[in-house]
């Protein structure tokens, strides 16, 4: 759950806040190239079958236009190679639409958004990235560095980082039914550390998927932790996995 | 003291949600000037509590989430300015010759061992015929063999205009591959340069045994100026990234390479428009026998000349008036 020990590009804005954001992998990457990738493929499929149609050209109008065709034709390849990246790079705050769909995105190395030449030089490199296939001079350089950037994210002083989603219900919404019961004697005792709430509302969440008998042992664990009640009082509270979590609940929602 | 972790996420949770709201329609680029003025605050604001969560709630979700939020904000707020029209005229007319000037040692090293190949390649067949076998490519060979130019083939399987767009785009690939190359610590892009240059030469030499020289140079001269001038520069910009890795200076070696990399490839991003330019003319002038030798030679002359001139020129009266107050305010 730390931020430390996962790779992380620091940040000092200039209120004197450090940012740290969470560096996206080698696998986030790859898959975002996929969808990248599949749908240039599959905007090739269409491409080709419209030129095929209008080289065939039945009506015969289009018969002046099949060497201005060919000509798009070619353009639109180097396009897709790389005006497609630095495009929607520039103008989708970083994003392409595969990185859009794993929600990663390139920044500068102080966090701002690219601009024009940091993604001209980023995806011009792409070229070399790909020796001698398969992104293999990419992904090494990926591996090597401390957070995975390729070779062309190291010449324009780029990184790529990840938008996570992040719920805050957890933390002030109540579980329905359960308002009233257990909750007055559970009040007393010392606050509970930052630590401790995290654990108890991860718990309280996963709590409907698990096991019987794993959510009980759990549940048994996380109450002997904040060790609040005495020993009469505990067994009643142990008696189901209900009316453990319904107190770990109320534990939880005294703090506010 | 410290509040209980969801006593100060509920205590702050509206303000955040604002924020978060304000940074979606933000990015739409629908917020009136009072709805920018609350963004500012809001986000002065999440800033302060991130400082907080840091401090009191390190590692919880509630400072995984303000972090997240604070650097949107922070984005949104210090955005680069906009590349736009003016800015790309500016490059064009000031930024990207003053840049070459500047940066001239490195294309004219970059020129050098162009022509170290050209000479080597030229040599080795004049000097020993079966060399042309190692060096030059076996279609071309073959051509030259039967006393044709490959070139005249280009034009008769497809219209012009492909042959032009195909050159285009092979051009590109190359200029590209010259420049990124240079990321292998410049040896890379030396490989390149040296390569092409042995390959003319050798094909150039071939051509001379074979009584075939006209020919060639029938098909180079019209583009052959501007076109090799282009590969040299971005065999300049190669070798700029390449020495930034080598010898980085005081800088750590990924901050060298990005700095020196932005100028790089402002050099390699200002030769594109005319490299397309040049691909029509290869594509359109250089093949078949529409246009007489000397129109053709005539041609790439005088685009050559033009080419470099602007290179040479262009802002350079404007850089003289800005850069003599600078000097004496210093």
């Amino acid at each position: 759950m730390s931020t430390a020990s996962t790779p992380h590009l620091a940040v000092a804005t200039p209120e004197r806040v450090a940012l740290s954001l969470p560096v996206a992998g080698i696998g986030y990457r790859c898959l975002a190239w996929l969808v990248d990738a599949t749908l240039l493929f599959f905007f090739w499929v269409v491409a080709y079958f419209v030129f095929t149609l209008l080289v065939s050209d039945v009506l015969g109008v289009f018969q002046g236009l099949s060497g201005l065709g060919q000509t798009l034709l070619v353009v639109g390849v180097f396009a897709t190679q790389w005006l497609y990246w630095t495009l929607a790079e520039v103008f989708f705050h970083g994003q392409t639409l595969g990185k859009r769909a794993l929600s990663i995105r390139v920044v500068r190395m102080d966090g701002s958004p690219v601009g024009l030449f940091e993604s001209a030089v980023r995806n011009l490199c792409r070229a070399v990235d790909f020796l001698p296939g398969l992104y293999a001079a990419g992904c090494i350089s990926m591996l090597m560095t401390p957070q995975h950037r390729r070779l062309g994210d190291l010449l324009a002083g780029t990184v790529l980082v990840r938008d996570e989603r992040i719920d805050l219900d957890k933390y002030t919404a109540a579980a329905p039914g359960d308002a009233g019961s257990g909750a007055g004697a559970a009040a007393a005792g010392r606050a509970l550390s930052p630590d401790e709430v995290e654990l108890v509302l991860a718990f309280l969440t996963r709590a409907p998927g698990l096991q019987p008998e794993a959510r009980r042992r759990m549940g048994t664990r996380l109450v002997e932790k904040l060790g609040r009640l005495a020993d009469e009082e505990k067994a009643r509270v142990l008696a189901s996995s209900e009316a453990t979590e319904s107190y770990l609940r109320a534990c939880v929602r005294a703090e506010r | 003291m410290a509040a209980p972790l969801p006593a100060f996420v509920a205590q702050h949770r509206a303000d955040w949600d604002a924020l978060e709201a304000l940074l979606a329609r933000q990015r739409n680029g629908t917020l009136s000037l009072q709805e920018l003025r609350t963004l500012d605050t809001l986000y002065r604001r999440a800033a302060s509590d991130l400082a907080h969560a840091q401090t009191f709630y390190a590692g919880t979700d509630a400072h995984r989430f303000l972090n997240q939020l604070c650097a949107r904000a922070y984005g949104a707020i210090y955005q680069p300015p906009r590349e736009r029209w003016a800015s790309l005229r500016a490059f064009f007319r000031r930024d990207f010759p003053r840049t070459l000037r500047r940066e001239l040692r490195y294309v004219g090293a970059s020129g050098a061992l162009f022509i170290l190949g050209l000479l080597l390649g030229a040599l080795v067949v004049l000097w020993e015929p079966r060399g042309a076998e190692l060096l030059v490519p076996s279609g071309v060979r073959q051509y030259v063999a039967q006393g044709r130019m490959w070139t005249d083939d280009i034009l008769s399987v497809a219209p012009p205009d492909t042959v032009s767009s195909g050159i285009a785009t092979n051009n590109l690939t190359v200029t590209i591959l010259t420049f990124a190359l240079g990321l292998f610590y410049g040896l890379g892009t030396v490989f390149v340069l040296v390569n092409n240059g042995v390959q003319i030469g050798a094909i150039t030499a071939l051509c001379a045994r074979e009584g075939m020289v006209g020919g060639l140079l029938d098909f180079i001269a019209a583009h052959g100026p501007v076109e090799l001038s282009i590969i040299v520069i971005a065999g300049g910009a190669g070798l700029m990234v390449g020495q930034a890795l080598v010898d980085p200076g005081e800088l750590p070696r990924g901050q060298a390479l990005a700095q020196r990399g932005r100028e790089a490839v402002k050099l390699v991003l200002g030769c594109a428009p005319f490299l397309a330019c040049i691909g029509m003319v290869e594509g359109y002038v250089s093949p078949g026998d529409l246009f007489p030798t000397w129109a053709k030679a005539a041609l790439g002359l005088s685009l050559g000349g033009l080419f470099w001139a602007y290179l040479l020129r262009a802002g350079r009266a404007e850089a003289d008036a800005t850069e003599v107050p600078a000097a004496s305010a210093s």
